[in-house]
């Protein structure tokens, strides 16, 4: 373990805060190129460091950081270990592409410097609360994305989007007031609200019924931000009713920041799994995969159908880390990272598509592959990696979570994870076929290819599917072993962190 | 525990209930704010009854001042919502929302 | 004392949802916070107290009063008349389930063992606030930019039109 002195970590909240800050300003000087310039700067230096940072995790451990500021102490502790990496840098990939993506696609919805802030703040909440290490913060920073994105989402002004906003936000709301009775039942029971002590006084204490009520309260309040089945309403209508790079923002990173992330993190390092909670999880997870395939195939609107697959796909998230296994929860794992990028690639190429023809019916589109044919290749890529086709990134990870199903002997599990990538695979076929190939119709005739950084953001994540799909001995030696090793030794994990 | 945490728990579970109740059958717009609201004192009273329990009042006035103004900030943006929704459909009634079926 | 306190709470609460008139029934939330912040006082949370005084039943009835203003009183909703019914009906029902639960608890509740709080009674709360729980004043810069820029995003449309009048 490493204590640092300086504001090392801090970095990933403060600056993106403070560009979001000076963003009007610097609008109210240039309309376009400056805000374009700077925000992509700043996330391409959050990608740079996020990095340079991992690299020291990986040689030298957990990393804490607490500081002074002119002479007062301070307590601002952030922790970085193998898990936050993770996010941190999967949020890092998917919000430089996405900025990319923006330059180009935000220019008829005006105002760019609002946008731009907004979503800066949006990764300054999701980067506080990966790298928060208390409950309370947990969930100040997942509603300071969550208000972010509320405006995010009713952002085109739209009669749609403004009644998808409303919804998401109602819902979000509720679950997030059962999160904090939650912590302060939580509160009531050990006194405390920091991890580490979280979970030595709940086995302390001698409190199995409120301590089961909060994980309950606990398992609605972010299973509705991860949009787990039974609370999965608002997903379908908020992820297509935003702008295109920010349904990729939503349902690539901060469904499984607010939502995967938290319950993750409180469930195997501070309560502990137990043989009930697993159970739960699972089921929570094996339904989540067919409600969600199942509905995807009947959509006829592109942005829908990959809303209803994110479902789906979180679903097979939960499945992996509810074995409790370690190769279940490096599945689980590794799934988060690849459907960060395949997800963020197809919501993006959808965007692409709508911008070029105006339209998000299948069914109107037809034989785009040869006006569009750099879109085409990066979709069928991202297609083809989430149905799990072998040589590309979403095979692996789905391999890994059926191999932990059967080793835990989970077997009409593992069968049915196999079937409900095979409904995956014949709606990203739907899409292939309906969209790109076919016969060309004839108003399509004078469409064009995307512009020049909305076709560079959906190659670097075509690449990344391909790359990480080739390497991923590699991935999973240097991101994803340090991730599991903290999540498999469960409590334990917080116990040593304390010196215990 | 004791039983002052008890009681003002019972309370608290109240507030939520007419919350929740209000969430699921009203149709005013406004009204299912209204209902967030009465939730967020639900909570706020839970928090610090927790404090007094654990004879750490302090800590969680802290949290229920930051908790009030998280809260402040998400009503701003709901209101925001509605007025622009009154503005496109004229009416405050949930039942105009019906474009998109989750 | 206490127990008049909260049962005003919860009959302002009630009747703000079961009022028909918007206007009285935004008053009647603020009157519930008043009520809620007299109790935080009586309970050793003055900070809190003075929060929900000037926040919630001041900043919060304004925004709400200044949106039905906005929207022209009903906006033309009519609820159920059967709603109201309901809402006792349940509420009733509710507050005796509630009322067995507690009881139930009573004498059951686990001895919690006083662990090991970071902060001692006696400190100060500017401390507490400022030295302990300084992530959450970030966290509170953060959602005021969150929310106001939310808000600058859903009305930057009426700038324009107003530009181009």
């Amino acid at each position: 373990m490493t204590n640092g002195e300086g504001e090392l970590l801090f970095v990933f909240i403060v600056l993106p805060l403070v560009v979001a800050g000076i963003m009007p300003l610097i609008g109210k000087l240039s309309k376009k190129v400056v805000p374009d310039i700077l925000t992509n700067l700043t996330t391409f230096f959050l990608l740079a460091y996020s990095i340079i940072v991992g690299k020291q995790i990986i040689f030298s451990g957990i990393y804490t950081t607490k500081f002074s500021w002119f002479g007062e102490p301070m307590n601002i502790s952030l922790t970085l270990d193998g898990f936050s990496l993770l996010m941190l840098v999967t949020i890092s990939i998917v919000s430089f592409c996405v900025t990319l993506f923006s330059i180009d696609y935000m220019e008829h919805y005006g105002h760019k410097a609002n946008y731009y802030s907004l979503l800066l703040i949006m990764i300054a909440g999701m980067n506080g609360l990966v790298l928060s290490t208390d409950l309370f913060s947990i969930y100040v920073f997942l509603e300071v994305a969550a208000i972010a994105s509320y405006g995010l989402v009713a952002y085109g002004l739209g009669h749609n989007e403004l009644e998808a906003s409303f919804k998401y936000l109602m819902l979000s709301a509720v679950a997030s007031g059962f999160i904090v009775l939650g912590i302060s039942i939580i509160f009531a029971c050990t006194g405390s609200l920091t991890f580490s002590e979280v979970a030595i006084g709940i086995h302390l204490v001698n409190a199995k019924y409120l301590v089961g009520f909060c994980a309950a309260l606990f398992l609605m309040g972010f299973g509705l931000k991860a949009a787990l089945v039974p609370f999965h309403a608002w997903l379908p209508d908020a992820h297509p009713s935003a702008p295109a790079p920010i349904s990729a923002m939503l349902s690539g990173v901060l469904i499984k920041v607010s939502g995967a992330y938290a319950i993750i993190r409180i469930f195997l390092n501070v309560f502990g799994l137990t043989y009930a909670l697993s159970t739960v999880l699972m089921y929570l997870g094996l339904i989540s995969i067919f409600v969600g395939a199942i509905i995807a195939i009947g959509q006829n609107d592109m942005k829908r159908m990959l809303a209803y697959s994110s479902i789906s796909q979180i679903g097979y998230i939960f499945i992996g880390i509810g074995t409790g296994s370690p190769l279940g929860i490096l599945g689980g794992l590794f799934h988060i990272l690849n459907h960060a990028v395949f997800k963020s690639l197809l919501f993006l190429n959808s965007g692409a598509i709508e911008q070029a023809t105006g339209t998000r019916e299948l069914d109107k589109m037809g034989g785009l592959a040869k006006q569009m044919p750099l879109t085409a290749t990066t979709n069928a890529i991202g297609s083809l990696s989430v149905a799990g086709i072998p040589p590309f990134n979403g095979f692996w990870s789905k391999l890994l979570i059926i191999i932990a199903l059967v080793q835990t002997q989970h077997y009409a599990f593992a069968v049915l994870a196999v079937l409900g990538s095979v409904i995956t695979l014949w709606y990203y076929l739907i899409i292939q076929r309906n969209a790109f190939f076919g016969k060309p119709e004839e108003i399509w005739k004078n469409v064009k290819e995307a512009p020049f950084w909305m076709s560079c953001a959906t190659v670097i994540l075509a690449l990344l599917c391909i790359v990480i799909g080739v390497t991923f001995p590699f991935v999973i030696k240097t991101f994803l072993v340090p991730a599991t090793d903290i999540l498999a030794s469960g409590v334990s994990y917080l116990y040593n962190f304390l010196g215990y | 525990m004791s039983n002052h945490w008890l009681l003002n728990m019972g309370f608290a579970a109240a507030l939520l209930f007419i919350g929740i109740f209000c969430l699921l059958t009203m149709k005013n717009l406004i009204k299912l704010l209204i209902g967030i609201e009465i939730m967020a004192k639900g909570i706020t009273l839970a928090l610090i009854t927790s404090g007094v329990e654990r004879h750490n009042v302090m800590v969680t006035q802290s949290l229920v001042i930051t908790f009030i103004v998280i809260e402040v900030s998400l009503l701003a943006t709901a209101l925001a919502l509605i007025i622009n929704i009154y503005r496109h459909t004229k009416s405050l009634s949930i039942s105009k929302l019906t474009n998109l079926k989750g | 004392m206490n127990i008049f306190l909260l049962c005003g709470l919860v009959c302002f609460s009630a009747l703000a949802i079961t009022m028909h008139n918007l206007l009285k029934s935004a008053i009647c939330l603020g009157v519930a916070s008043i009520f809620l912040a007299v109790l935080f006082f009586r309970m050793g949370a003055p900070y809190a107290g003075v929060f929900e005084v000037s926040i919630v039943a001041g900043l919060i009835t304004v925004l709400f009063i200044t949106t039905i203003v906005l929207t022209k009183r009903e906006g033309g909703v009519k609820e159920r008349k059967l709603t109201n019914i309901f809402f006792l009906l349940f509420f009733i029902i509710f507050i005796m389930i509630d009322f067995f639960v507690m009881k139930g608890f009573i004498g059951n509740l686990p001895n919690m063992p006083v662990g090991s709080p970071n902060l001692a009674e006696n400190n100060n709360f500017s401390k507490v606030l400022w030295q302990y729980r300084t992530l959450d004043l970030v966290g509170q810069i953060c959602a005021i930019f969150a929310g106001v820029f939310s808000v600058l995003a859903l009305f930057r449309a009426d700038k324009k039109e107003n530009n181009n009048e």
